[in-house]
């Protein structure tokens, strides 16, 4: 008699290849050609970039060296900088409480019901996929131009988009302990309070720091539309033909990014640990 | 009676895994529950509990008929179940979360004091007030079985259900959660135990059951369970023997 392990060891023949099926050549073919009819509508072409690269250039030796002058410049970029962090810090702080109530709400394993579950999920795809710009746009014609609008508008739309991330979060929360809260006669806020968010905690604050990152980011573009802040200096240069302020706001802005990303990947390293 | 069980059923997607199961628990009582896995152990007291729904039976607990959500019954879990970066202490409050008005319950800042005062009571009865402030997550899997314990005790049912609460210890720690849970017994409390050890069992349970086809096949006091009986739950002892090819 002879067992199954002994067929293995004594087999010396390789397996062979597997080559592409029919099936996934075709996929591949359609991938393909999703991308030329894409390449295709957006007029995508390596030669127009080659031809017209002396303009990109004449753009950049005017931007360089970038005007570092103290008062007339930097002193004002760093001050517009700082109104920029600070409708991106108030755009995620104050889009928490909605985004947590929502979340849980379209959240299947905390829910309080199928209608209560599709509510939830429609208005945050709403918020979601109304740009925070036209958010920025629509505000400002309600308080004005200035960066109270981009607060808001950025308080709309990343509750949309981080309700949405912590609702699958809360979802992939161990179901343990809200079984154990349950058995114990908990209510459903109590189960979230006391079971979900504590268990998700780390990823939540970690999703909540990468928002704050990105909506720093969205609110120099806000900033373009007339939210204030550094986006509003940018627009303001380029305006003005005056690309080495450009240069300089843009280095500014580099320095707040980094800044940014480094301290949300401290509190994250700290909160992980 | 403390726990009444009768006639209970229950099959999942066609398959009889409870088959008229009764059952009663008196107060102060330790019954250990063996049987092979699939048994149907862990969904009696997943019934009692209301985490599943009986197909047909009556669950009595002291006397009142159990409700999913409302069930008088505390329960421990073969995996814990607690928050890991809470402390032991908040941990246990939070059995108390059913008798709680909402405005006092959303956080642990907002548990009164008189229910932390409870908790330590709790944590202290099962031999852990020392680790009150610790986050569980620190503490030895069989501490951590034992807060799980505090929890349910701070819930004040009378009866308490452990789904195999030391399958995954180590003997020493299994022999510690089994101590906590025969004093329980004794301090008045019907305690139901799901095992997956005999010895165990004998050792520290006032009567033996053993459930095997959905039916309960023994139900003894531990010195009268035999070794035959043990092998009729879970079969002989061992494996087949293997066949080793040969060159």
């Amino acid at each position: 008699m002879m067992a199954t392990t002994d067929e293995a060891t004594t087999r010396t023949t390789l397996p062979r290849r597997r080559w592409p099926t029919p099936r996934m050549l075709a996929l591949v073919g359609v991938v393909v050609a999703i991308h030329v009819v894409a390449m295709r509508q957006t007029d995508f072409s390596l030669g127009a970039l080659a031809q017209g690269w002396s303009g990109m250039a004449d753009f950049v030796a005017e931007a360089i060296p970038p005007d570092l002058s103290w008062r007339g410049v930097l002193l004002r970029s760093i001050k517009a900088a700082a109104v920029t962090l600070h409708i991106g810090l108030l755009g995620t702080t104050l889009s928490v409480p909605f985004a947590l109530a929502l979340a849980a709400l379209a959240a299947r394993s905390t829910t309080s019901g199928l209608l209560a579950y599709q509510t939830a999920r429609s208005l945050l795809s709403f918020l979601r996929s109304v740009p925070d710009v036209v958010f920025a746009l629509v505000f400002v014609t309600a308080v004005g131009l200035g960066p109270f609008a981009g607060v808001l508008a950025l308080v709309f739309h990343n509750t949309g988009v981080m309700g949405k991330l912590w609702a699958e979060a809360m979802e992939e929360a161990d179901p343990g302990p809200r079984e154990a809260l349950r058995v114990h006669g908990a209510t459903r806020a109590q189960v979230v309070s006391h079971a979900v968010v504590p268990t998700v905690l780390p990823q939540l604050i970690g999703l909540l720091l990468y928002r704050f990152d990105v909506n720093v980011r969205s609110s120099l573009v806000l900033g373009l539309v007339g939210a204030g802040g550094i986006g509003f200096l940018i627009n303001q240069s380029i305006k003005l033909f005056r690309f080495d302020e450009m240069f300089t706001h843009i280095l500014v802005v580099l320095v707040l990014v980094i800044a940014v990303d480094q301290l949300s990947g401290y509190i994250r390293r700290r909160i992980g640990s | 009676m403390s726990l009444r069980i009768s006639a209970l059923r229950k099959s999942f997607d066609g398959r009889v895994v409870l088959d008229g199961v009764d059952l009663d628990v008196q107060a102060g009582e330790f019954v250990a529950v063996l049987g092979a896995n699939g048994s149907g152990k862990s969904t009696i007291l997943r019934c009692v509990v209301g985490l599943e729904s009986p197909d047909s039976g009556d669950i009595l607990v002291n006397e009142v008929p159990a409700r999913p959500g409302a069930s008088q019954a505390a329960m421990v879990f073969q995996k814990i179940h607690l928050v890991g970066r809470r402390s032991a202490l908040d941990n246990v409050c939070t059995g108390a979360l059913g008798r709680l008005p909402l405005h006092r319950s959303l956080s642990p800042l907002l548990f009164p004091a008189a229910l932390r005062a409870e908790a330590m009571r709790c944590l202290d009865r099962v031999g852990l007030a020392d680790q009150a402030d610790q986050p569980v997550r620190r503490l030895s899997g069989g501490q951590q079985q034992r807060v799980a314990i505090a929890r349910a005790l701070c819930r004040r049912a009378p009866v308490l259900l452990a789904d195999e609460p030391v399958s995954a210890l180590d003997p020493h720690a299994a022999e510690q959660v089994l101590t906590v849970l025969a004093g329980l017994a004794g301090d008045g409390l019907a305690v139901v135990a799901v095992l997956h050890q005999p010895e165990l069992a004998r050792e520290h349970a006032h009567r033996v059951v053993g459930l095997a086809d959905g039916s309960i096949a023994v139900d003894a006091a531990p010195e009268s369970v035999s070794d035959r009986d043990i092998e009729s739950l879970y079969g002989p002892a061992g494996l087949p023997p293997v066949t080793v090819a040969s060159a």
